[in-house]
């Protein structure tokens, strides 16, 4: 019987990179579809397809790590670094709305009126539901270190009570978005305003999502006993995730509501 | 296929124990079996049935839906002739 001699993870033979990358020519052209030729279809196919994969492939790296035991200090080492790079690179995403914003904001136009807010923009109350969201956000950094700690002294209930409230803030922080985009009286069209604004503050809402759902697995695989005190990567990854999008709020916040404003 | 059975009828025999229905037990001692299982099987298909119907069925919508797309894109590529 072979077994191996070194501390990495050879993994299986897996569908799941090209069924990704096959739903990713689907989601494009599912888009290209859509917004010229009025038909969703091929959206809807490519976006269940990309759900498929993404549950699958998390799915066998949790079997790999909890089950089979691959997760090795060094395998994880290599997670971190993932990790990391990912988050980096998203930094990098989001500092081309940044720039974007600050472009036409910093110097406005004379078709805009030569200031900013442009003429005609009637923008949100920095001190309104924008200040509430920020406060829902800072708590969830405060609730999820809570959750982080419990986990690390083995305070099972603590860490699942803890869990639950920072993915209800994460919601309750969605929630007051959805109803602010709906209040707003300017759109996406409205110019460079609307576009800066929404492009930026759209995306940052799409991280949201994506990290309560993050949260939402680690809270599951909690219930189900997958993290141990010592090793619970995938939480502190959901973890780091979770503060990124907190602290892209800040820079939303007081780049574009409050200075913006 | 009769191994993916053998090892699901495994995995669905449960030891008994103290804990009650409200609260979650802790089965990661038997998923751990199931997954370390000298079978041969890869990791994506491992779990049992469940596992290959998803996989089909994700691989059916996948390079099906790849088809439907190369043939719209082939066919908005050619605009229709205007009378």
């Amino acid at each position: 019987m072979t077994h191996q001699v070194h501390p990495y993870h050879m993994v299986n033979p897996s569908p799941w990179p090209l069924t990704g990358a096959l739903s990713a020519l689907l989601l494009t052209s599912g888009m290209i579809m859509w917004f010229h030729f009025n038909s969703s279809t091929l959206l809807l196919i490519g976006l269940l397809t990309n759900l498929l994969t993404v549950f699958q492939w998390w799915r066998d790296v949790v079997r790999e790590g909890t089950f089979q035991g691959h997760h090795t200090p060094m395998v994880q080492k290599g997670l971190r670094y993932g990790m990391v790079l990912f988050i980096i690179s998203e930094i990098f995403f989001f500092a081309g709305f940044f720039w974007a914003f600050y472009h036409s904001s910093l110097a406005p136009t004379h078709d805009l009126g030569g200031c900013w807010p442009p003429t005609g923009i009637i923008p949100l109350n920095p001190l309104d539901v924008p200040l509430l969201n920020t406060s829902v956000l800072l708590a969830s950094g405060v609730s999820i270190t809570w959750a982080h700690h419990s986990l690390m002294e083995g305070n099972r209930n603590h860490m699942i009570q803890a869990l639950f409230i920072t993915i209800a803030l994460g919601l309750y922080f969605t929630i007051l978005q959805a109803s602010e985009y709906y209040e707003t009286p300017f759109t996406i069209s409205d110019g460079v305003y609307g576009s800066t604004f929404f492009m930026a503050t759209g995306f940052h809402g799409l991280h949201v999502i994506i990290g309560t759902t993050f949260l939402l697995v680690c809270f599951f695989r909690q219930l189900n006993f997958h993290f141990t005190s010592k090793h619970h990567f995938g939480f502190e990854a959901a973890a780091w995730y979770w503060h990124f999008v907190d602290v892209v709020w800040l820079f939303l916040y007081v780049s574009i509501y409050w200075w913006g404003s | 296929m009769l191994r993916n059975l053998l090892a699901l009828r495994r995995v669905t025999q449960r030891t008994f124990s103290t804990a009650s229905r409200r609260h979650f037990e802790n089965k990661v001692p038997e998923k751990q079996k199931v997954f370390q299982e000298d079978n041969g099987l890869p990791v994506h298909l491992k779990g049992g049935v469940t596992d290959a119907l998803l996989y089909r069925a994700t691989m059916f919508l996948t390079l099906g839906g790849t088809v439907y797309a190369l043939y719209l894109l082939t066919l908005a590529s050619f605009p229709k002739k205007q009378d």
